[in-house]
């Protein structure tokens, strides 16, 4: 196998770099302009003045949640490869590692909720009001749910994974230089405690961050339904941000028709699994029907929310699932391109449809102003990953199990 | 090439020597030990239907099919006396049972698991264990199905499960209820391995029928594999069939067991009632089906003298798994815990103190201490490639996955909303008796497999084998040149 | 092309042959002879190999097969069968409420949707393998070879099919013998006899009928009644081995299953049954005269349909003065006649208690009893009114309490009327407890006293009012 390159080809499009302070800006301007949209023409066309504040909190958290679950997913992707000791991932996994190295960047954002709570504000956490809306809240409120021990967890969940993602970083780009073998194994040994870990901190941050909006509610299966969509979105992600690369002229011998096809199989599977953890969670909930846990769907199915939770069924599930099922569209690009898109639009709704509800009704002005944010955030977070990847070779050139990334075919399916 | 040469090579060769496990990034090691060639897996696989079985086979089955017998007679038994000679009591109406069903349903899980899922994810190492561990499910499957069978109370009225226009009932089943998923779940894994595990066999037992010396043996294998001829135009249908029954099984297997958890998890009997109940059942019906296979594999393949085509690698792989599935068993104890006590729910924040520490106390520990710490021993490369160890380690498993279905089914029960009707279940000496005879029918069938069907994917290994031989071939650059 | 016919026809007594078949040693040797015999424009062609050689497919020019969209369609066949059964069964034949559960389509449908999916799919795709490879076909030319035992185990075979329109014995021969195979052989007809030997046709017949017997059975119980008792291979909890009431028994010596009450016991409740307070009447004043009386009562109460009895019959008053059988009946019927209690209870009339009781007994009495004997006490409840509206004939009237039988009974029979029940009416004893029914009764002799009360019945002080009252009204 022919293992020769050119620099250049696995290096960052310069058109890309030029393109950062115009991503930020807009990421930014969209941001200010979704605020506006929340704070003043909400109100002022809508009239309640006192959701507007609430929608805002709300939409931030949706929309940051929404760009991070592309990195957990990265850092997921990157520990269960050495794990399995994969090959076939081995030219696209600098990719993804690029992108798990974006959480210590991400943190930064959470600050914004962290704060909200420190102006003892409960617009977002109800549980951090001053008096507790009702005494099961009150007992968390002494024992869990408090800012302090709240923050404390926050910064350990970002500091475990920024510690895992930072650790096999280095390693990768050390392998770069060496090449040495060893460096494969020792990833390869870690990745076990280390995927350990990542489970136990991202079930718990899910219920830290998102599920405690509701703090009456519980749901044991949640962390799990935010992995499953995590994951789905961080494969649409990558598939996007290859062929951007490749249509960039990039990486045109590195990502070969079999990588987007597994790509396009994982992202099947990830549909299938998040629609059978939803639909576990509903049917469970639905079938015992139990008013402590009821209300949390009741409020997703009012107010024109259920427009969304139904749709969901169909644009999370069904019309994904049929889009995928051929093969030929897995292994053809454009076609990939077109069910990523979708995709990822498609777990924006998700995570909209878990946290957005909660603020108040469905209105025009703040699902635009919901829009403008979601938008924003993409951005940053593109100008944030060309950053991150300025200067870092996009392939691990020097991957022992490379030759065999370039050389496996799919078979049948 | 000679068969009896080759043969007789592949016999002297001592596999124990040869450590597989340990992986140079870059080059992967050996599936199959030994230089086998496509011949000599013929050989040693065909070798145990055709040679005589050891006195040891026959010592196994005579126990176990007379444990077998015993446990149909206790199911007559059973079934002339009504289910009264259970210790099924009020309030814990499902018991040992019970237990047994979702025991075995989750035993089941492995072979469809390893045949599906890691053919999907391209883990070509198994190919040597699929055909058992597959042929392993439907025997436990069998066994599963037994318990429901008979808890019905009327066994001979079981068929009203199946919705059938009848003229006398009046009446349809009710689908609304979970253990009618149940049926269908179940009925539909049944058949759908079943098949899976038959198609996967018929080029294997085609190989059986063309080595044949006997007519009655030709003439059977030959109508049991439809006539196969290898074909490649065959082939080609075959694989893609193959691969859509690989995906077909894959959401099935997952279905299974959430369908069992859902038995439990939709009722509102605390402890029973947590949304996590679906993966979790699936992750530890996989852990404990890999035990099972573990157990069952290990003395197989010495028996057998198939060290070179299961090799340490192939169980290692499996000990990882079974860490795994029992870390993400363990994550999900932690997980119902953590929010049986963040919930501030008192129902099911007693209902975890009552199985920590109420009359139960000692299934719980079991379970924990077999599903959740045995199993980190595995951590260990010493302990996860030591025959000796795997087997103890995953005898554990297997037991704590029993307590598993104990503690969730008896204890919740047994303390549930009411405390006037509380109580304490104790099994019956039947109880006893007929988990042990069920015992008896999975290994009577699984070493009736074993003496009469192949037990390793003849063709598939060969697969894998040809890909490697093409590697090494093009490695030393010599592909191309014919010979 | 068309030589190969004459040369066939030349030799009658040669088997028929169907092709060459040249066998190789492995899958690389192989490959490079199919693209050799695809290139020379053979398409019917085949290769015969232990496991499936990638590449073959492109080797052999092999089209891919439309198996999926088969399961595809399969599944979705499934799909809507399983929820077409589910929406039929559960929602529109045979509803059936189970814990407040809506009809029709719900997440609850989803479980049996799937796994039938799945069901029709895998089968589909098993029988659509086994229906396009057209298996099983047991006698097949390419078995005749010996050497073919092989291509089940280590060896690869290329074979070339007669029915090729550019078939040429001599010439496929050179093709193949060009690729170097270890082995080449024409493939001959199998000179086996193709019929399936006798037994083996009777015992797969027989095999095949006995499994239809399941299913007959099925069948012959979907489509048959049957109105004997059902055969009792297993015994449930039919027989029990326990004794009944009114059964002999060998335990005692007397030979009754039912034991008397042991000597100097009191049962549960039986202190009560002495008590004039619970009864209606005093049992210690029970003669045996009585009693004979009653035994007449019960036997003719039983030997009569309730339904086309005249409830005056089955009323009579207590006392012979009153008695006064219905004209035109043949016999007299009996009597009930018990020593009544004649005054009510001292605790329900007693000063502090009286007030409150006759309310309770409004209370109940409108609760239980107006609705057939009306809040009046007439016997024109609204169930009556109802009744009679309907006209349908068999309607006996509730009794009016103000005629003159019912007014002379004793407090205690009316007590023993609520407590027992009488004619059509049922008793109430379930529904009013002892005290609550002599308050009803205390309420039931309030209401006949208001229909025949004298000027000495209202108090001094309220008949001048009362005078005003009448006075007043001139039609009066």
């Amino acid at each position: 196998m022919n293992l020769n390159y050119e620099k250049a080809s696995i290096e960052l499009p310069a058109s890309w770099k030029a393109l950062t302070p115009v991503l930020a800006f807009a990421g930014v301007s969209c941001l200010i302009v979704g605020a506006f949209c929340f704070l003043f023409l909400a109100p002022s066309v809508e009239g309640d003045k006192t959701l507007a504040f609430r929608y805002l909190t709300h939409s931030y958290l949706a929309n940051f949640i929404y760009i991070l679950t592309f990195a957990i997913g990265a850092l997921f992707f990157i520990l269960i490869q050495f794990l399995t000791r994969a090959g076939w991932s081995s030219s696209i996994r600098r990719l993804a590692e690029i992108m798990m190295m974006m959480i210590p960047y991400l943190s930064v954002l959470f600050v914004p909720v962290l704060a909200l709570l420190f102006v003892n504000s409960a617009e977002l956490y109800e549980w951090n009001a001053k008096e507790a809306p009702n005494s099961v809240i009150a007992a968390k409120t002494k024992v869990f749910l408090f800012k302090e021990f709240f923050a404390i967890r926050s910064v350990l969940y970002f500091a475990i994974w920024t510690m895992i993602a930072t650790w096999f970083f280095r390693i990768s780009r050390a392998q770069d230089e060496s090449g040495d073998t060893d460096l494969s194994l020792v990833r390869q040994k870690w990745a076990g405690p280390m995927i350990m870990l990542f489970a136990l901190t991202l079930s718990f941050a899910a219920f830290d961050w998102v599920m405690s909006i509701d703090a009456d509610w519980y749901s044991t299966i949640f962390g799990v339904y935010l992995f499953a969509g995590s994951m789905m979105a961080f494969f649409g992600m990558m598939v996007i941000i290859s062929i951007s690369l490749q249509n960039a002229g990039k990486m045109q011998k590195w990502i070969t028709v079999e990588h987007f096809h597994d790509m396009g199989k994982f992202m099947f599977g990830f549909v299938m699994f998040w629609s059978y953890i939803a639909f576990s969670q509903l049917v469970l909930i639905w079938y015992a029907n139990i008013p402590e846990e009821t209300f949390w769907y009741d409020v997703r199915l009012k107010d024109n929310w259920q427009y969304l939770s139904y749709g969901l069924i169909a644009f999370h599930f069904a019309i994904p699932f049929l889009g995928l099922i051929s093969r030929h569209v897995r292994r053809h690009r454009t076609g990939l391109l077109f069910w990523s898109i979708w995709i990822l639009v498609a777990h924006w709704l998700d995570m909209t449809f878990l946290i957005l509800p909660n603020a108040g009704p469905a209105t025009t002005f703040p699902l635009i102003g919901h829009l403008f944010g979601g938008v924003g955030m993409l951005c940053i977070f593109a100008a944030l990953f060309i950053l991150r990847a300025s200067g870092v070779p996009l392939v691990a050139m020097r991957d022992p199990r490379l030759p065999e990334a370039m050389k496996y075919a799919n078979p049948i399916l | 090439m000679n068969r009896v040469n080759m043969a007789t090579v592949a016999s002297n060769f001592n596999p124990r020597e040869i450590d597989n496990t340990a992986d140079i990034p870059g080059r992967r090691a050996q599936l199959v030990t030994g230089n086998q060639t496509y011949s000599s897996i013929t050989n040693m696989v065909c070798r145990v239907a055709e040679d005589p079985q050891p006195l040891l086979w026959y010592v196994l089955f005579g126990f176990s099919s007379l444990t077998a017998v015993m446990f149909l007679s206790l199911i007559g038994y059973l079934i002339l006396n009504g289910v009264g000679i259970w210790g099924n009591m009020n309030p814990v109406f499902w018991a040992w049972p019970i237990v047994n069903f979702v025991f075995w349903v989750g035993i089941a899980h492995a072979g469809t698991l390893i045949s599906a899922i890691l053919f999907l994810f391209r883990q070509n190492w198994r190919t040597s264990i699929n055909r058992a561990s597959e042929a392993m499910t439907i025997f436990a499957v069998v066994c599963a199905g037994i318990y429901p069978g008979i808890h019905v109370g009327r066994a001979w009225l079981a068929f009203w499960l199946l919705p059938y226009p009848s003229l006398n009932l009046w009446m349809w089943p009710q689908f609304r209820s979970p253990l009618l998923w149940d049926v269908f779940a179940v009925g539909t894994y049944a058949s759908t391995s079943l098949v899976f595990w038959y198609m996967g066999m018929i080029p294997d037992i085609a190989t059986y029928r063309d080595r044949s010396k006997s007519p009655l043996r030709r003439m059977v294998y030959g109508l049991l594999c439809l006539g196969w001829t290898g074909s490649s135009r065959h082939w080609l249908v075959y694989e893609k069939a193959y691969t859509l029954l690989a995906a077909l099984a894959a959401p099935l297997v997952l279905s299974v067991h959430t369908v069992v958890s859902f038995d439990f998890a939709v009722s509102q009997v605390a402890g029973w009632h947590t949304t996590i109940f679906p993966p979790y059942f699936v992750a530890g019906a996989i852990f404990s089906g890999f035990a099972m296979v573990v157990t069952l594999l290990v003395p197989s393949r010495a028996i057998y003298k198939l060290e070179n085509l299961i090799t340490l690698r192939h169980l290692e792989n499996m000990n990882k798994i079974i860490l795994a599935t029992g870390t993400l068993v363990g994550l999900a104890y932690a997980t119902e815990a953590y929010i049986a006590w963040y919930s501030m729910n008192q129902y099911e924040g007693f209902t975890f103190l009552n199985r920590q520490f109420g009359p139960y106390w000692w299934a719980y520990w079991t379970m924990v201490s077999c599903n959740v710490i045995s199993p980190q021993l595995f951590w260990f490369k010493k302990l996860r490639t030591s025959l000796f160890w795997m087997v103890v380690i995953c005898v554990f498993v297997n037991i704590g996955m029993w307590f598993e279905r104990f503690v969730i089914t008896v204890t919740s029960l047994s303390r549930d909303f009411l405390p006037s009707s509380w109580g304490y279940f104790r099994p019956t000496m039947y109880d006893g008796l007929m988990l042990f005879g069920s015992f008896g029918i999975f290994m009577s069938l699984y070493l009736l497999f074993c003496r009469f069907l192949p037990i390793i994917a003849m063709s598939e290994v060969k697969g894998i084998l040809s890909i490697a031989n093409h590697e090494a071939h093009a490695h030393d650059e010599s592909h191309g040149q014919a010979h | 092309m068309s030589e190969h016919k004459p040369r066939k026809s030349n030799e009658v007594k040669m088997p028929k042959a169907f092709g060459w078949m040249a066998e190789y040693a492995d899958e690389q040797n192989l490959l490079v002879a199919a693209r050799k015999v695809r290139d020379s424009g053979y398409t019917q062609t085949d290769a015969f190999t232990p496991f499936p050689v990638h590449g073959i497919d492109e080797a052999l020019g092999i089209k891919p097969t439309i198996l999926p969209f088969i399961v595809l369609c399969a599944g979705f066949t499934g799909l809507i069968t399983a929820l077409l059964m589910q929406w039929w069964t559960n929602g529109v034949d045979y509803k059936y409420i189970i814990s407040g559960k809506p009809f029709g389509i719900t997440p609850a449908s989803i479980p049996v949707a799937f796994e039938l999916t799945i069901l029709f799919s895998a089968f589909t795709t098993f029988l659509g393998m086994i229906f396009l490879n057209k298996l099983p076909r047991f006698s097949n030319p390419v078995f005749t070879n010996p050497r073919f035992d092989r291509a089940t185990d280590d060896r690869f075979f290329l074979y070339v099919n007669a029915a090729d329109k550019y078939y040429n014995r001599e010439s496929v021969k050179e093709l193949l013998a060009g690729t170097h195979p270890d082995s080449l052989d024409e493939v001959l007809d199998d000179s086996t006899p193709s019929t399936l030997p006798r037994p083996i046709v009777l015992g797969a017949l027989l095999l095949v009928l006995t499994g239809l017997i399941p299913a007959m059975i099925v069948l012959n119980m979907r489509a048959s009644f049957s109105t004997l008792p059902r055969l009792h291979v297993f015994f449930d909890m039919d027989f029990q081995p326990k004794k009944k009431a009114q059964q002999t028994t060998t335990v005692f010596a007397d030979g009754r299953s039912m034991r008397p009450q042991v000597k100097g016991t009191v049962g549960r409740g039986q202190l009560t049954e002495q008590d004039p307070f619970y009864l209606g009447y005093d049992p210690s004043k029970l003669s045996a005269d009585d009693a004979f009386t009653n035994v007449k009562y019960v036997s003719a109460n039983a030997s009569q349909d309730p339904a086309s009895k005249d409830p005056a019959s089955t009323a009579v008053p207590a006392t012979p003065a009153q008695t006064a059988p219905p004209q035109g009946a043949a016999t007299p019927a009996p009597v009930l006649n018990l020593p009544w209690v004649d005054k009510l209870p001292a605790s329900i009339v007693e000063e502090g208690n009286i007030e409150a009781n006759m309310k309770l007994g409004k209370l109940k009495f409108e609760t239980y009893c107006a609705a057939c004997h009306g809040y009046g006490g007439f016997g024109d409840g609204l169930v009556h009114k109802r009744a009679d509206a309907l006209a349908q004939g068999y309607w006996l009237p509730p009794t009016s309490m103000h005629i003159d039988r019912v007014r002379a009974q004793p407090v205690g029979q009316i007590f023993h009327t609520i407590t027992k029940g009488q004619g059509k009416m049922s008793s109430y004893a379930s529904s009013l407890n002892p005290a609550e029914r002599w308050a009803v009764v205390l309420y039931v002799k309030a209401l006949q006293r208001s229909r025949n009360a004298n000027i000495e019945d209202v108090p001094v002080d309220s008949r001048s009012a009362l005078d005003n009252e009448l006075n007043a009204e001139p039609t009066k």
